[in-house]
């Protein structure tokens, strides 16, 4: 289409006056996206509590057999990766390209690490037939410990939970490896860098629920 | 209008990696204090603080609120508010029901 | 594409040299975005707001004739109190996917993906929409989720109702409910695209001139919508996710049997379809609002109190979610509480309804197609309000839930209200879309047989529900035998007016007269364009130095049209404009 004036940079769509208000307008879209995020989350969290309510005794009993360790662990490698987003994108306002490139590869490293534990976690779980719903069959030894009628009930909340959270650092990975390549090119500089600032504010909130799924699932005696 | 270049902070090394440490240290401190086994209210209570410590960390400086538009920060505060209006209408019911869940 | 319209030099601005004309839409545009790139792959590719708006017009109207030729059906089969000539598990397959596609493929989507794609960046003076190529996804989103509904019909279908409640719809071990869920989580994200667009679009690409007190009303229902929908549409999906498990994993969480608590399950469903209700009916406002004030050459009256009814409406409306489940087994507590705030749903509504009808007071109100359907509005859409009110009050919907009452109220306000606003923004905004006239005494008969036709059809259902007869059965008592034959009869004379509608817009389509820019001497920005308006909907920015109802001056001394050229290039441009508009209003308000 014609109208576009030589003042015009290239990668401002035709329908933005300026690279700012395209700037701007990418980083409200994702906040907005954001709050749909936290509310969707927000339904399995309500649940959560709900039956927190009404069954305090089970999550106390059911939340030691998870591993507070890995848990942990992934607290800590979530909190890497979200620094490391955050110094991609300082690079990026640098014009640092190496920069940008290490800090993404980090990235997306440590949330393939998360990923891994995360796996392992649930291999360990299954075998001992602490599975959701009708899957539910759970070995003697375990079953001894773990009598509450609705045990059940807590591991469908766990495994909704930390699969949709899963679910949420997989789509990070394929952001990243999207951003990394195109860092590769050249596509970003200290006047654009939008996709690595909204990608890195998706991935904080990934981040920030983990920082309540921890607390909420592991860390009940 | 230099104003409106709110996004274009850029953030210090230093500041991120004091933020980073931060949050680290706060994690360790959750896990130690949940090993005290404080009596029930407590124990939530002091998960929730530093979680929500942590979580303002990360908002304010690694999400950039601190020096964006306040109307991001809104947009934050505002999902947060319809998330707590969910959970306590919910609870209205679920917590004073004659008979909890149906039972089998 | 360089400059399409005719334009006059009126003033130099500093501190930049920034020409500002003023603006003369064209007559008889050669240019327009239908001109612009042709072909069938063109129109699928697009990221153009107002094609993208007429393509979800198309999907809407087609599932709107899909759903409608079930409700015929259905309507038919309940001629007689046994079999008429349906088995009842079909049936009840039937009024599910009525009501299923009713709510989700037309009503949600309707006005705001269909009508506000088109309209909004005109409204605001924009070029398009903040994100164009999330806008075209958001269609794809849709119709990929129509097919998953549809593949649920040849995986046995769904017999839930459109509400789809627990343990029912967890334990029919049908694949159908699968994948209808599934439709009905991918359409939430379409829904969501749509609102985080517009929210986005009208925070950041309004046109120099536009402040927050100059954004027409119906920018402000849109907003007020899109904010539901980015509240309220994720619990939706992630209900639906828990469903979906709680049908393929059995995780028990809303299933009684597994320890679980199916009333949880109307909670959360209920927390989406409360709001839901008011992403489809705000949207409707917004067009009443615009429509009114154009036929009645009247400024609004009260502005503020129409913008903020729709954000209180959109507020109130997420408390009171409880309201459907009454009868459910939820605490006393929470009961008398949501019956308590549903009675405040009442308040922001009834000032939108006095405000309106305060504007025509003294208006020149001239009774084309959209104003007669703002009355046909006013008068169903209160009817529909007022039964809301009484089914809020407790006692009395213990009696009435779960009967045709509930069915009449839902009618008069989804249909009364939502469509009939359709129809009133679809005939109003149409020689803007696409250039031509319509045959207006035909589409004041469609009007008067719909109004008629719905009368017919729906009075009677609050008689028999008021009297017991419960909704969603396949036989009744022969005492209701009149009620429900009267009942089908409206539903036919209904179906004529659509098919009348149909008919002189496809007409209209092939032979209609030139509209010309501004056919009803609206003050809209959205009609200081051509019609049909070119690819970038204004030739040049415009500067706006008024407000959306500015109907003191005669039109011919009107000037909405202040532009600049779309090259001015920076932000200092943009400050430049942005001051000459609000010197501008000074001199012409003053
Ligand atoms: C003044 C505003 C309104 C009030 C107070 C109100 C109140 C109610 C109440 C109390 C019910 C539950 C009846 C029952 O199931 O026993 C109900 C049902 C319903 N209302 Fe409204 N309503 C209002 C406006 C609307 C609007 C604007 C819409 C849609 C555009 C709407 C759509 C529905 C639907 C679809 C149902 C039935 C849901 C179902 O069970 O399938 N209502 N309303
Ligand atoms: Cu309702």
């Amino acid at each position: 289409m014609a109208n576009h004036s030589a003042t015009h940079p290239k990668h401002v769509h035709h329908h933005f006056v300026d690279s700012n208000q395209q700037f701007e307008s990418a980083k409200l879209g994702m906040w907005v996206f954001l709050v749909n995020e936290i509310l969707f989350f927000g339904g399995l969290f309500c649940a959560y509590i709900v039956f927190r309510a009404w069954y305090p005794e089970l999550f106390t009993q059911a939340a030691l057999e998870l591993n507070t360790f890995w848990g942990a662990v992934n607290t800590v490698v979530l909190i890497g990766s979200s620094l490391t987003v955050a110094m991609a994108i300082r690079s990026a306002q640098n014009n640092q390209k190496r920069g940008l490139e290490i800090n993404l590869l980090i990235t997306i490293l440590l949330a393939c690490v998360f990923l891994v534990i995360k796996y392992f976690e649930y291999e360990h779980k299954l075998h001992l037939g602490i599975a959701p719903g009708s899957f539910w069959n759970p070995t003697p030894e375990i079953a001894a410990v773990l009598d509450h009628p609705k045990a059940n009930i807590f591991f469908g909340i766990y495994y909704m939970m930390t699969a949709v959270h899963g679910l949420h650092v997989i789509i990070g990975i394929v952001l990243m490896v999207w951003l990394y390549l195109r860092a590769r090119k050249g596509h970003f500089n200290s006047e654009y860098y939008t996709p690595v600032e909204i990608t890195g504010l998706y991935w904080h909130l990934v981040d920030l629920i983990w920082i309540f799924l921890f607390p909420l699932l592991y860390l009940i005696e | 209008m230099m104003s409106e270049h709110h996004g274009h902070h850029v953030a210090s090394a230093k500041q991120l990696w004091g933020i980073g440490i931060a949050l680290l240290i706060l994690t360790v401190l959750t896990v130690t204090v949940a090993g005290l086994g404080l009596p029930s209210p407590f124990d939530i209570l002091m998960a929730m603080t530093i979680a929500l410590t942590k979580a303002f960390l990360v908002a304010a400086f690694f999400m950039g609120l601190y020096w964006d538009t306040k109307f991001n920060s809104m947009l934050l505060i505002g999902a947060l508010a319809f998330f707590i209006l969910m959970v306590s209408i919910t609870l209205l019911d679920t917590l004073y029901r004659d008979d909890v869940v149906p039972s089998f | 594409m360089a400059s399409l319209s005719k334009t006059e030099n009126t003033a130099q601005i500093t501190p930049k040299k920034l020409k500002v004309k003023r603006f003369v839409p064209l007559e008889n545009p050669i240019n327009t975005y239908l001109t612009d790139e042709k072909g069938i792959w063109a129109w699928l590719t697009t990221v153009d707001h107002k094609k993208i708006g007429l393509m979800y017009l198309g999907a809407v109207a087609f599932f709107f004739a899909l759903a409608g030729f079930l409700a015929i059906a259905l309507r038919t089969e309940l001629w007689t109190p046994a079999k008429t000539f349906i088995e009842a598990d079909t049936y009840n397959q039937l009024f599910t996917l009525h009501g299923a596609m009713m709510v989700f493929f037309v009503l949600v989507p309707s006005i705001p993906a269909a009508l506000g794609n088109f309209i909004l960046p005109m409204q605001l003076g924009a070029k398009d929409v903040a994100f164009p190529r999330l806008n075209l996804a958001s269609f794809y989103i849709y119709a990929f989720g129509a097919i998953f509904t549809f593949l649920s019909l040849a995986n046995n279908g769904f017999d839930t109702g459109w509400t789809f409640y627990t343990p029912y719809s967890s334990d029919t071990n049908s694949a159908g409910i699968i994948w209808v869920t599934l439709g009905v989580f991918i359409l939430g994200f379409s829904s969501i695209l749509t609102g985080t667009n517009f929210i986005t679009t009208i925070h950041k690409l309004r046109a120099p001139g536009i402040s927050w007190d100059r954004l027409p009303l119906n920018v402000w229902a849109l907003y007020a919508t899109s904010i539901i929908q980015v509240l309220a549409t994720p619990v939706l999906a992630i209900t639906i996710l828990l469903l979906a498990m709680e049908n393929i994993l059995d995780i028990g969480i809303f299933d009684p049997a597994l320890g679980g608590d199916p009333v949880l399950y109307q909670h959360f469903f209920w927390f989406y379809s409360h709001p839901a209700v008011y992403i489809m009916i705000v949207p409707g406002f917004g067009i009443i609002s615009e429509v009114i004030t154009t036929f009645s050459k009247k400024t609004i009256f009260g502005y503020w109190a129409i913008a903020l009814s729709s954000l209180a409406i959109a507020f109130i409306g997420f408390l009171v979610w409880g309201h459907h489940m009454f009868t459910s087994g939820q605490s006393a507590v929470a009961t008398t509480i949501f019956s308590f705030l549903t009675f405040l749903v009442g308040i922001p509504t009834g000032i939108k309804i006095f405000n309106w009808v305060a504007t025509l007071y003294r208006g020149s109100i001239s009774m084309k197609t959209p104003m007669l359907y703002v009355f046909i509005f006013i008068f169903l859409f209160s009817i529909g309000g007022f039964t809301g009110i009484m089914l809020g009050a407790l006692s009395v919907d213990i009696h009435l839930h779960d009967t045709y009452y509930v069915v009449a109220h839902f009618h008069y306000v989804m249909m009364g209200g939502t469509l009939i606003a359709l129809l009133a923004g679809l005939h109003y905004w149409w020689p803007k879309m696409t250039g031509k006239m319509y045959n207006e005494p035909l589409a004041k008969t469609a009007a008067i047989f719909i109004f008629i036709g719905f009368n017919v059809t729906f009075l009677p259902q609050f008689i028999m529900g008021a009297q017991g007869m419960p909704r969603r059965y396949y036989n009744y008592i022969d005492q209701f035998t009149p009620f429900h034959q009267t009942s089908t009869i409206g539903s036919y004379i209904l179906a004529v007016g659509f098919l009348v509608i149909l008919f002189y817009l496809v007409h209209s389509l092939i032979k209609g007269q030139k509209a010309g820019p501004n056919p009803w001497n609206s003050r809209g920005l959205e009609w200081q364009s051509n019609s049909p308006p070119d690819f970038h909907n204004f030739s040049h920015t415009p500067v706006v130095i008024h407000g959306p109802y500015d109907y003191h001056q005669p039109m011919e001394e009107f000037q909405l049209g202040l532009a600049v050229d779309h090259e001015y290039g920076d932000e200092q441009d943009k400050v430049a404009a942005e001051a000459h508009a609000s010197s501008a209003t000074e001199t012409t308000e003053a």
